[in-house]
């Protein structure tokens, strides 16, 4: 088995060992079941709202506020990665063992790919409930996942990234949750139309657009291209941040 | 096994390691030893891979480590100084892990961590979690860490650190044990241990290598210094003014009083070569001066002569300020 799987097999069993785990997964699960009832509420209460929009497409694709809470549990999610070998010292039996810098950013990040997928696999059971009550689009629900997997693609990245730069945790959350909240906040500027001239710019980079496009059924490549970017890049720096250790 | 040629490792400004050289043969035990700061952790971090030097080569079975690190690690078993673990893991979990992860097949992923376990004496806790052991398990555990996947060569950075007596020489036979099939390079500032377990010796300051041998050599290459200590009730001072002006003693004798009854202990330097003659004048000298000799105890200048001799900056105080010489038994 490659180091990376080994490294990505203990990483996730180690996230179930700690208590922040069951925390992430108990207020998300309790958010998104608050927010899908609302839905249905809403939708239930005017049947003729529209003939492409559902539950579902509002769930992924309605509230630029939905994903707020994701803005902590990346960072929360991710900090632990490096910065936790670094500080306990652990890193250095990890990097002496037959090793490369890669398989140990490789590894790190598919468990914390993993568990951000986990995190969505409730949500099928939404898909379940509305497609009891009426036709569901399959091809949209397809690609709001893989929005979903776009967005955390990047996310994880930026998470283990910071987390092999800074010393501690803290500070590897405090700078995800920073540039994580800056990107959002980019994103918001759509809504204010002093930066109409740029609007379509920003909904590049805003997770609303991007969710907005996903969750209708339209897998614009651009946003992929956006999401593998951005993924690509932070993993270079965990990776260049890692293989630079002999600098410090 | 080991081949270090000019290596050396800068920090900015301040040099940790400076133009080392120095080879280990396969199946040879060696001791790498030196204060406090010496650079001997960093030596070793390189030779493991953790850190990049920054200059020089180093080959582990004539492998170029810059070249090809992973095939260099797969030789070598590594306890780092602080034998970092992973402290929520049980310690039978931990060493499978740590099998796999070090490219042990499946099939014998469990055959090598019962092994570990059973070398390092710690299968009676393999079901415990790490963070639950004592610090000499934990130790232990990073033993068969290093055990794991059965390398060729082992490198343990202060092995009995924070040891009990008790434990101290359960590593230290352990290490003997598996010196019989391996080549073992252990750092340590203990000296009694280097005499014990160890065929050579590298004596590293501020960086650099200042001496390597057998223990025995190094203590004969003690500068030909050797020690004798007379034990007896007098006046001090005549005592050593009596033993001062003996051929072949050096320098002025070191007085101690003992407090009890007016017994004085004084140690002498002596020509090495010239040490059981000393010690018939020193009994002559004694007796003709009408002093009931106690004791009188000759020894060659210990290991921790020579260490002290070897690094110690302060060339006022060139005799190391120790009563260790004749004490210092290989324990």
């Amino acid at each position: 088995m490659s180091p990376a799987l080994t490294i990505a097999k203990r990483e996730i069993a180690t996230y179930f060992l700690s208590p922040v785990a069951y925390v992430v997964t108990v207020v998300w699960l309790v958010w998104c079941g608050l927010q899908f009832y609302l839905l249905a509420g809403v939708f239930a209460s005017a049947p003729n709202l529209s003939a492409s929009a559902s539950p579902l497409s509002a769930f992924f694709g309605g509230s630029v506020l939905f994903f707020i809470p994701l803005l902590v549990f990346a960072p929360v999610l991710t900090m632990r990665l490096l910065a936790e070998e670094r500080h306990t010292g652990t890193l250095e039996s990890l990097l002496t063992a037959p090793v490369t810098s890669a398989h140990v950013v490789i590894g790190k990040y598919l468990a914390a790919l993993v568990f951000w997928v986990g995190l969505w696999v409730p949500t099928l059971m939404y898909v379940w409930i509305t497609s009891q009550f009426g036709r569901i689009d399959m091809g949209a629900v397809l690609a709001s996942y893989l929005g979903v997997l776009g967005i955390g693609l990047y996310y994880m990245a930026i998470g283990l990234a910071m987390s092999a730069l800074a010393k501690n945790q803290i500070v590897a959350a405090l700078l995800t949750f920073m540039l994580l909240s800056g990107l959002f906040a980019v994103g918001l500027l759509s809504f204010v139309d002093t930066f109409a001239d740029y609007r379509d710019a920003i909904d590049y980079l805003s997770l609303w657009g991007h969710m907005q496009s996903f969750s209708k059924g339209i897998v614009d490549t651009r946003f992929v291209v956006f999401d593998l970017t951005l993924a690509g890049l932070f993993l270079y720096l965990a990776w260049r941040a890692l293989d630079g250790r002999s600098w410090s | 096994m080991i081949e270090v040629r000019h290596l050396t490792k800068r920090y900015g400004d301040r040099v940790a390691v400076r133009d080392l050289s120095f080879d280990v043969a396969r199946g040879e035990v060696v001791g790498f030893l030196g204060p406090n700061g010496a650079g001997k952790s960093t030596t070793l971090r390189m030779l493991t891979g953790f850190l990049e030097p920054s200059e020089g080569e180093i080959k582990i079975d004539g492998i170029d480590a810059r070249k090809q690190p992973v095939e260099v690690k797969r030789r070598i078993g590594y306890m780092p100084e602080a034998v970092p673990l992973y402290l929520e893991m049980r310690v039978s979990e931990y060493l499978r892990y740590r099998a796999e992860l070090k490219g042990v097949p499946r099939r014998e992923i469990a055959k090598n961590v019962d092994r570990a376990l059973a070398l390092a004496s710690v299968a009676d806790v393999k079901s415990r979690i790490i963070g639950q052991l004592s610090k000499g398990y934990r130790q232990r555990v990073g033993i068969a860490d290093a055990l794991v996947a059965d390398p060729p060569l082992l490198i343990l950075d202060e092995p009995t650190a924070g040891l009990d007596p008790n434990q101290i020489r359960q590593v230290r036979d352990l290490v003997r044990e598996l010196a019989r099939e391996k080549t073992v390079l252990l750092s340590t500032h203990i000296l009694p241990e280097v005499e014990a377990i160890c065929g050579r010796v590298l004596i590293i300051d501020r960086g650099r290598l200042v001496s390597s041998g057998r223990p025995e050599e190094l203590r004969t290459a003690g500068a030909g210094i050797a020690t004798i200590t007379v034990e007896a009730r007098a006046d001090g001072e005549r005592l050593v003014g009596l033993l001062t002006g003996l051929e072949a003693v050096l320098g002025v004798p070191v007085l101690t009083p003992i407090g009890r009854d007016g017994v004085v202990r004084v140690r002498v330097d002596v020509t090495a070569s010239e040490l059981d003659r000393v010690a018939e004048r020193i009994f002559r000298a004694v007796a003709d001066a009408g002093i009931d000799l106690r004791e009188l105890r000759r020894a060659d200048a210990s290991l921790e002569d020579v260490f002290a001799r070897l690094t110690t900056h302060d060339t006022a105080s060139e005799a190391p300020p120790l009563d260790a010489g004749a004490e210092q038994v290989a324990s």
